[in-house]
């Protein structure tokens, strides 16, 4: 009987429960979407932020200052020799533990030569898009292509290091290439310490830093005019990290001190100073250390980023739940003398409640159900337009979104239900209103 | 009754009679114009408080000496005054030199390192600013002769907080010979295979015009009890002007004496440095002519200042800076004796690409210095910032569209519900258009009230956004509140409209019957 009832109302009032139904779709939808972004904002923004550049520098142990205070130029004194980086290494940057939050990483090799003239020139060999295959079974290309977005070339393309003839090419700063007067496709001579070459000039570049008066050129071109073959001097590496606590400020002063549990929740959380220690375990004679300028404004950014969404999709669900609930209100209502009538040929309050409940309530679930979808969409529709991704669909949404939305129609319902069963149903079949 | 006195009774006497539907109706309205005001506001001031988060990435715009225009206090006000006082976020100006490291102990210690640091002087007010990435362990500077260390530089000399660090610069001064003047240089054996050289300008009457001595070839090598408290090499005791500057005025040969005496050619020797005295004054007497400088001719001379400085904080960036040493703008002056002299001014400005290259452009040509936009902040600034504000405008579309959606169910609801009173009215000979217009008076009346009560509510939510979120005020567009009253009238009538023109075209006996 229960349910012939609920079948009978569901079919006969089809326009008004079709309204609950559509107001309670559009209610889920947006909650689903705005809580999915919400959940993936911080990924995505992150994503963007590796427009600003490495967050992590690897450096040879104990080498770094000398070179730099002295302004040695002497790259083969056997002193400086040790504190190399090996070439050979770096694909184990992309075997650490935390593999997948390293993003793209690049090698530099900083050495000098004289052109023809004699002017003497700083060389930066480096990768621009070099391929590598994994012990892994990974395949990736690294390189500063992504690591310096911010360049302008203003002649010219990248060096594409898939090109068989791209070791005989460079890419000139603009400073650089004014004074010596050469653009895309002129040739120069570079005498290094080991080697002289002859290259093309493959692109101009305006850098706005110090690179603009620099010569960038494939590491291995680099290595070969030096004669440091296989030897690095930096990396910068790019890493998707988690935001500093004091667990990881401690471990970064000294992983030592910490406790085995401490310790293996540090080293198992992408923190940047986990990843910089387990870089430096791979990378032999080599420290790591975060580059506080990219890693900090990058923390404010994400923070502030993820606590406007918090704050947008607290007042949308806020606003869900007032439209979802005054339209239930509002439903019961228009059916007071329905109620009445139920009441006055002898229907207990109880047997009242649970029909009306029950009819809302699977209008709700149908609701729901086409309102997830349609958020599911929303949600696919943002990423796409703003971030050009998808947003990670959480099944965690799922219960959420229905406890919700089952509370608020609950909530907006059985209030309106109780006060009408209240009233007298002589008052309420007469139809002057409360 | 006037015809429109009846209107309004009839659209009142609804309102009231029907109290708790049109709560209901008002309320849903109310809750659309506040997302609607509040999410349009966070919109609209999102990339202003964004573009302020971004200063956390460091100096945006770098202001260096122009061609033909020197940088120091006066001509950095200048290009300063041309950047409103709200999006300049901070301006530290840098003096760099490169200092040589004599040493870390207490003291007036002087002896030769041969370590060159690259050190700056800068506003530490200022740079707390523009490079809020700065980690500093220990504290910044405050007091005279404090420095700031990088971690590589403590590393390398082995300097803790509260430790010290012993800077030494060469002064270039430039003088302007007033005579003609002869220049003589000599070096004579001092202790410790040492050699002592000196450089001897004569003035045309043969007194000794300055004495420079040659400090490279000096041997550390130091006595206890000089001065009451610290330890002092001799030959440093020897160069010092204060010892070298009793040569001026007086004839070569010198000669050396232990006690003041009043013979004119006599010299002072510094009590405990007495050889290391008399090896000088051999210098200068062993000095032979090499060159000549006309009247007139400009000079350049250098001379050593050393400073010590307590070091309160070790900076840690990740970054170049690990290898400076930094100190406040009066020290670096003191050091130097160099006044009012910038390298480079990094200023932390909020705002667009474009509005910054414009910025540099007006800075370039109005003051002659050279302003630069650090394009690695800058340009990726301006990609990051544009995907924030088109998620915030995507989520703000979403959310308003659904919205309105929902509020126009709610109102269709509470007017479907009055169909028999339409039937009723029709059947008693209203006419269609008079039954329209009570309907979408009511609920243009309903849409301003709710609108108002959504403009202000929407306000505190952006209000708390910005606090929250940004910690700073809002700027609010008092355009936003007239523009939220309208789309609410708009939203409230239209969705009024709708059920009303259904149950309108409907016989009424039809509506009556309740089919």
């Amino acid at each position: 009987m229960l349910f012939r009832m609920i079948k009978g109302a569901l079919l006969r009032q089809k326009s008004k429960m079709l309204l609950i139904a559509l107001t309670i779709a559009l209610g889920a939808s947006l909650s689903t979407s705005m809580i999915n972004v919400m959940l993936d904002v911080r990924d995505k923004v992150q994503e963007e932020m590796k427009a600003f550049g490495a967050n992590i520098i690897v450096k040879p142990n104990d080498s770094t200052l000398l070179g730099d205070m002295y302004a040695i130029e002497d790259e083969g004194s056997a002193f400086l020799k040790q504190s190399w980086l090996k070439e050979e290494e770096l694909g184990k940057i992309k075997e650490i533990f935390w593999t997948f939050q390293i993003r793209n990483f690049a090698p530099f090799l900083n050495v000098s030569a004289e052109t023809d003239t004699g002017r003497p020139v700083q060389l930066v060999g480096t990768w621009f898009n070099h391929h590598l295959s994994l012990a892994t079974g990974e395949e990736l290309d690294a390189g500063v292509k992504d690591l310096r977005s911010w360049w302008d070339l203003t002649k010219g393309e990248w060096i594409d290091e898939s090109e068989p003839d791209a070791l005989n090419q460079v890419m000139l700063g603009k400073d650089l290439a004014g004074e010596l007067g050469l653009t895309e496709g002129d040739t120069l001579t570079l005498n290094g310490r080991a080697a002289s070459r002859t290259v093309t000039v493959r692109a101009v570049f305006d850098s706005g830093e110090d690179a603009d008066a620099q010569i960038w050129m494939p590491l291995d071109l680099a290595q070969a005019l030096s004669g440091l073959e296989g030897c690095v001097g930096t990396v910068e590496v790019s890493a998707i990290t988690e935001p500093d606590n004091e667990l990881s400020l401690r471990a970064a002063r000294n992983p030592g001190g910490l406790s085995a549990k401490e310790w293996d929740q540090w080293y198992c959380t992408a923190y940047v100073s986990a990843i910089c220690y387990q870089i430096t375990e791979v990378m032999s004679n080599s420290t790591a250390g975060a580059v506080r300028q990219v890693a900090e404004g990058e923390g404010a950014i994400l923070e502030k980023t993820e606590l406007l969404m918090i704050m947008i999709t607290a007042l949308s669900l806020v606003g869900v739940a007032l439209g979802i609930s005054n339209l239930v209100t509002a439903s019961v209502m228009e059916r007071a003398q329905e109620i009445g009538l139920l009441k006055a040929i002898g229907a207990k309050d109880k047997a009242v409640t649970g029909v009306i409940m029950a009819e809302i309530l699977i209008t709700a679930l149908f609701g729901m159900a086409v309102g997830y979808f349609m958020g599911l969409g929303f949600a696919e529709f943002i990423g796409r337009q703003v971030f050009a991704a998808s947003i990670d669909i959480k099944p965690i949404v799922i219960p959420i979104v229905a406890a919700a939305i089952s509370l608020v129609t609950v909530a907006g319902s059985l209030p309106a239900i109780r006060m009408i069963l209240k009233t007298d149903p002589a008052v309420v079949l007469h139809g002057s209103k409360a | 009754m006037s015809k429109r006195r009846m209107f309004f009774k009839m659209i009142t006497a609804s309102l009231l009679r029907r109290r708790s539907r049109m709560l209901i109706a008002l309320l849903s309205i109310a809750v659309g114009a506040t997302i609607l005001a509040g999410l349009v506001t966070v919109y609209v001031d999102v990339p202003r408080q964004m573009a302020a988060s971004f200063r956390s990435y460091g100096a945006n715009m770098l202001l260096m000496p122009g061609e033909k225009k020197a940088l120091n206090r006066e001509s950095t006000d200048e290009a300063l005054s041309l950047i409103s006082r709200e999006k300049l976020q901070g301006a530290s100006p840098y003096r760099y030199i490169s200092a040589e490291f004599m040493g870390n102990q207490t003291g007036e210690g002087k002896y030769s390192s041969q370590l060159k640091f690259m050190t700056a002087g800068t506003s530490f007010d200022e740079v707390q600013k523009t490079s809020p990435y700065f980690a500093v362990e220990g504290r910044y500077p405050e007091a005279p002769r404090e420095a700031l260390v990088g971690k590589n530089v403590a590393a390398t000399v082995g300097v803790k907080p509260g430790g010290n660090v012993r800077l030494a610069y060469d002064r270039v001064k430039t003088v302007a010979a007033g005579q003609t003047q002869r220049e003589l240089q000599g070096s004579a054996p001092g202790y410790y295979d040492a050699e002592v050289g000196a450089t001897v300008l004569l003035n045309e009457d043969g007194t000794i015009a300055a004495v420079a001595m040659d400090l490279s070839r000096q041997t550390p090598f130091r006595v206890a009890g000089l001065t009451t408290d610290s330890f002092t090499d001799t030959y440093g005791v020897a160069h010092a002007e204060s010892f070298t500057d009793q040569f001026i005025g007086k004839q070569i040969p010198l000669t050396m004496s232990a006690s003041a005496d009043d013979l004119d050619e006599y010299i002072d020797a510094v009590s405990g440095a007495t050889a290391s005295c008399k090896a000088v004054v051999d210098a200068v007497n062993a000095a032979s002519e090499t060159g000549t400088h006309s009247a007139g001719q400009q000079i350049t001379d250098t001379e050593r200042a050393a400073m010590s400085f307590t070091v309160v904080g070790i900076l840690e960036t990740g970054g170049e800076e690990e290898d400076y040493i930094y100190l406040s703008q009066r020290d670096m002056e003191d050091l130097t004796d160099e006044r009012d002299v910038y390298d480079v001014v990094e200023l932390s400005v909020s705002g667009s690409s474009e509005e910054l290259s414009a910025l540099a452009g007006e800075i370039n040509e109005k003051t002659g210095l050279e302003a630069r936009l650090v394009k690695r902040v800058t340009k990726s600034e301006a990609g990051v910032l544009g995907k924030l504000q088109a998620l915030v405008f995507l989520v703000t579309l979403v959310v308003l569209v659904l919205t309105m959606i929902s509020v126009s169910t709610t109102m269709t609801a509470v007017v479907s519900e009055r169909r028999k009173e339409i039937g009723l009215r029709k059947a008693l000979g209203a006419s269609d258009g008079s039954i329209r217009v009570e309907f979408l008076g009511e609920g243009l009346f309903l849409g301003l009230l709710g609108g108002v009560v959504g403009a202000v509510l929407g306000y505190v939510f952006a209000l708390v956004v910005s606090r929250r979120v940004f910690g700073s005020d809002l700027q609010f567009n008092f355009l936003l509140v007239p523009a939220t009253i309208l789309v609410s009238m708009l939203v409230s009538a239209l969705s009024c409209l709708i059920p009303v023109k259904r149950a309108v075209a409907i016989d009424p006996a039809l509506v009556l019957k309740g089919e």
